[in-house]
């Protein structure tokens, strides 16, 4: 499905990317075996765009965000970040590379030295990194803190000193500091009170028309990944099984289970109330260590027919920007549940 | 009609480093048989805090309830002695917590924990109630109940656990139910199914619920009426799509609108979300004579800042505490 030629505009092309994780299965003889955490995805991300991955817990979207970063191993897989062939890189051109690609945690609490001050962890990815002159690298730092919107005097305080939204907003100004081309945002917002969201998410947008970056989103709020992306991939258990832009997904959902994520989605909207019809999706996902032969949905679809029990559905191209990953969806783009 | 539950200028003080701080602060309410009732608002407005207050489950020598009254069936909670509070908890006023991961007793099996409500409550035998505990398992769907009684919390999924534990909850049909966040800690799928649970059961049982969330969406899903907690003190009440509709209080206003809501269809267009500046006060701030979100509200004048605002009552008994209400 990835295209050979190389689009200009692309900063982020990833193709067959694979991560697997050994496990141990019972008893003293018990073989190793393998947990296909990220199986064989592929997605694309054009420069100054946000790209959401959402899906359940356990589908593989912050494993996939991990290897892209080289967080993780990638078992399989390729990682193109504009001229950096970046899973392959070694040594003073990885880290020269790393710098072009910086993580948002999702936990503001634990993702903060608490022994070091506020303007050392801004810092810090520039010592590191050996980004920009030693000399001007304090004039970088206040430059940050002014853009994320904390005050100078602020740089002094230790991160317990500050709020959730404040540190999140540190944890910002850190991953700006080498001037990333891209940013991985792993769940940005979940910890924080929805007052704080809002202010953190405007930032966020503004600073990606401000500094032209490209974000990867990592989110399990379908309203917040309504409101920040282009476009969306949807993950269930390691595979991609619908990627399309912003419009298509949520107004023309085609997967079975992109239709039951979105239907679930308690909504003040009236309207939206009374227009959807609660997909249930029963059971629990299978076994990831010993996934079915076919469809990784099928046994929870209400629409499954046979021959999704008995091979694997390709994502394919069926319009404009909308690929999906179902047997019984085809050109005409029209879901299997309508 | 009586209410099934009516709390009176209920007042819960909180000792602190700092002195006394009211963590909640004058509220009173009403709960009918059968209503679903929601407390919206951020952390540390206090929403918990009047759960734990009507449990009679205050942290101990930290929270008291100082002054007011928690009339349920006709007896004063707040006078009550412990023993008869552990005989009303569980038995007519049952509680979920948010965490089913660590809400489970580990190193028992679910059955057990389970059967050991009814055989305190119900004085049923070891044997009635392991019967009654696989029932309760089947009636809040989990797959083959016979076999799963004998599993233990770390055999089941987060969905399956909170399943348990509303099992655990309504095993003696409480009058009462209070949910406090059940879904936060759980995939949207599996929320959706809590959120079905919760409300079959409630018409079965006629069990009223108190539904303590963040999330707007789940309120318009669930609740008839709603209370919007700030820094201990009510801030508005009324009937929940009338709220939403037309909040009459800046804060609601902001709790609905810096959301990203899901809508029917979806246009291009983005607008920036409307940001409510800066956090909740702290404690040291709670209990003064001012209106406690004036520092957040863009319309706050003088009078705000002096002055604690009454609560305005507006039409089908929607009340909000703004010296503003009015032109919201």
């Amino acid at each position: 499905m990835v295209g050979e030629i190389e689009n200009n505009d692309e900063l982020l092309n990833v193709e067959n990317l694979t991560v697997r994780f050994p496990v141990k299965r019972g008893g003293l003889f018990g073989g190793k075996s393998y947990l296909y955490a990220v199986d064989d995805i592929s997605f694309s991300i054009k420069r100054g765009e946000t790209l959401a991955i959402v899906g359940e817990s356990g589908s593989g979207k912050t494993t996939a965000a991990l290897a892209v970063a080289r967080l993780v191993k990638a078992f399989k897989g390729k990682v193109q970040l504009g001229e950096f062939d970046f899973l392959n890189l070694q040594d003073e051109e990885l880290r020269k590379a790393r710098a072009k690609v910086q993580f948002i945690f999702q936990d503001p609490y634990a993702s903060l030295n608490p022994r070091l001050r506020a303007e050392a962890i801004v810092r810090e990815p520039l010592d590191s990194l050996e980004a920009g002159l030693p000399s001007g690298r304090q004039g970088r730092v206040d430059q940050l803190f002014k853009s994320v919107g904390l005050r100078p005097e602020q740089q002094r305080l230790f991160p317990h000193q500050f709020s959730g939204g404040q540190r999140q907003r540190i944890g910002i100004a850190r991953a700006l500091s080498t001037q990333p081309e891209l940013i991985i945002c792993d769940e940005p917002v979940s910890a924080l009170d929805v007052a704080v969201q809002a202010q953190i998410l405007n930032l966020l947008r503004r600073l990606q028309k401000e500094m032209d970056l490209t974000y990867l989103f990592i989110s399990h709020d379908l309203g917040v990944v309504q409101h920040m992306c282009d476009s969306v991939a949807v993950m269930y258990m390691g595979k991609i099984v619908e990627h399309a832009d912003r419009k298509s997904l949520f107004n023309n959902p085609l997967h079975p289970y992109t239709s039951a994520l979105l239907s679930a989605v308690p909504s003040v909207d009236k309207k939206r109330r009374e227009a959807t019809k609660r997909i249930l999706i029963p059971g629990d996902p299978p076994d990831p260590i010993d996934p079915p032969k076919g469809c990784r949905f099928a046994n929870r679809c209400p629409v499954a027919q046979k021959i999704c029990n008995e091979k694997e559905p390709p994502l394919q191209s069926v319009g404009v920007d909308h690929k999906v990953a179902c047997h019984l969806v085809d050109e005409r783009a029209k879901s299997p549940l309508a | 009609m009586m209410p099934l539950l009516k709390i009176d200028n209920l007042r819960i003080e909180l000792t602190t480093r700092d002195g006394i701080a009211p963590v909640i602060d004058d509220l009173s309410l009403e709960l009918g048989a059968g209503e679903t009732l929601s407390f919206v608002g951020e952390s540390g407005c206090g929403k918990s805090m009047t759960a734990l207050g009507i449990m009679g489950l205050l942290p101990e020598k930290v929270g008291r309830i100082a002054s007011g009254t928690v009339m349920f069936n006709g007896e004063d909670l707040a006078q009550a002695s412990d023993a008869r509070l552990r005989e009303i908890r569980g038995n007519d006023i049952s509680m979920i917590f948010q965490e089913p991961m660590t809400s489970l007793n580990p190193v028992f099996t679910i059955g057990e924990q389970i059967a050991e409500v009814l055989r305190r409550h119900q004085n049923l035998s070891n044997r009635a109630a392991w019967s009654k505990a696989t029932e309760l398992l089947d009636a809040v769907r989990i797959p083959n109940p016979k076999a799963r009684v004998n599993d233990y919390p770390h055999q089941m999924s987060g969905g399956q656990r909170q399943r348990v534990m509303i099992a655990i909850a309504l095993a003696c049909e409480p009058k009462i139910l209070i949910a406090d966040e059940p879904t936060t800690a759980l995939d949207v799928t599996v929320q959706a199914q809590i959120f079905d649970l919760l409300r079959d059961l409630g018409k079965q049982t006629g069990t009223a619920t108190i539904l303590i969330t963040h999330d707007m969406g789940a309120v318009a899903e669930m609740a008839e009426r709603m209370i919007v907690m700030y820094a201990g003190r009510k801030a508005e009440d009324g009937p929940v799509e009338q709220i939403i509709d037309h909040p009459r209080h800046p804060y609601t206003k902001g709790l609905i609108s810096c959301v990203p809501h899901l809508m029917a269809s979806l246009s291009d267009d983005r607008p920036e979300l409307v940001e409510v500046s800066g956090i909740v006060p702290s404690l040291k701030s709670f209990g003064r004579d001012e209106c406690l979100f004036a520092s957040r509200c863009d319309r706050a004048d003088d009078k705000c800042r002096s002055q604690r605002p009454p609560e305005m009552g507006f039409a089908n008994n929607q009340n909000s505490a703004c010296w503003h209400a009015g032109d919201v």
